[in-house]
């Protein structure tokens, strides 16, 4: 049924891309007609519509955009997601802080992951002890080690950018996740980040995450330190940026869901056994 | 004989009415002043004003080379 759905909105989205395309070409085409009329009659008036017809369509051409879905579509498929992730480490009951881990802990450089402890007040473990488990279930301490919510759009952050996060510095984030986030993905209206020693706060305006953020912050408390898709892909920029394990401290969407406040903390990194 | 009837000081004047109101459109839809539902690539719309943009400066500096060279 689900499937119907998306391929009937595939479906309208093609059509209307494609009676775009029909609407340019014919301007083109009618702006062609016209051209060569004016050179045969020598008429300045359809010289000039013709220009502009034959600019105009292949603007319309140009500037068709790609296939867009409703918010309510993104939304209502995401959540189910996130309860069925919350449930199952409640059930494991998994009560502690998730940590993005930074690269030094990961076999891959590109990935993002979560380390979550079973047990709250157990210390992160050195990347080595990570490493060498390398599994999603770690014994030795008893923790579980996930793949973020937020990591594909950490991925497309790096896509949009051409850069890769463990190359650059928060500086870099402070000035580039702006514009990224407002211009080139139009994910919210407006995003301010600040620094205060390890603590960094995002505000997000208007973000299209907004009722998953509000939602998901009715799920368990463990979960909310995972933070939404976007809060949960800032973190994982951040993590990969600084070098050092983050946290989300403090999530916060406001009342009409239009505000989303979240504070990061940057760990300091555990010192290796001598 | 059969010509085109727009001369280049026209094509000029023409550049710069559609640049201005490429310029404007594309400022006018900048997710900076908040979400719009036209569902069009802002940036390639962009990317159209300032080549036309650029297109008539070129026509500008044509023409002040010429004036200088004459």
């Amino acid at each position: 049924m689900q499937k119907l759905g998306k391929n009937a909105t595939k479906a309208r989205a093609t059509r209307k891309i494609s009676s775009i395309h029909i609407a340019g070409w014919g301007l083109i085409g009618f702006g062609a007609i016209a051209l060569t009329t004016s050179i045969i009659y020598s008429s300045l008036i359809l010289a000039f519509i013709g220009l502009g017809l034959v600019f105009w369509g292949i603007i319309i051409n140009y500037i068709t955009t790609e296939e867009y879905v409703k918010k309510t579509l993104l939304d209502t498929t995401t959540l189910p997601s996130l309860t069925i992730i919350d449930e199952m480490l409640k059930e494991l009951n998994y009560n502690s802080k998730a940590v993005y881990l930074p690269p030094k802990y990961l076999r891959e450089i590109e990935s993002n992951k979560i380390y979550i402890p079973k047990h709250e007040g157990t210390k992160l473990p050195t990347p080595e002890q990570i490493l060498q488990e390398d599994k999603t279930f770690i014994r030795n301490p008893e923790a579980i080690v996930l793949t973020p919510l937020g990591n594909e759009l950490t991925k497309l952050f790096e896509k949009t950018l051409n850069t890769s996060f463990a190359k650059v510095d928060l500086a870099y984030l402070v000035q580039e996740i702006p514009k990224l986030l407002i211009e080139d993905l139009e994910i919210a209206e407006n995003i301010k980040i600040e620094i205060e020693n390890s603590i960094v706060r995002v505000r997000m305006e208007n973000s299209i995450y907004k009722d998953i953020c509000k939602e998901s912050e009715k799920l368990s408390g463990m979960f909310r330190s995972l933070g939404c898709p976007i809060s949960s892909a800032i973190a994982c920029t951040l993590a990969k940026a600084t070098g050092r394990p983050v946290i989300v401290s403090k999530h916060q969407t406001s009342e009409d869901g239009k505000i989303i406040d979240v504070e990061y903390e940057l760990l300091e990194e555990p010192k290796e056994k001598s | 004989m059969m010509t085109f009837p727009l001369g280049f000081w026209d094509i000029s004047l023409w550049l710069a009415i559609t640049a201005i109101i490429l310029i404007i459109t594309s400022e006018m839809l900048s997710p900076y002043y908040g979400k719009i539902n036209v569902h069009i690539n802002k940036k390639r719309l962009k990317n159209a004003s300032l080549a036309t943009s650029m297109a008539f400066l070129i026509t500008v500096a044509v023409r002040i080379i010429n004036i200088l060279t004459s």
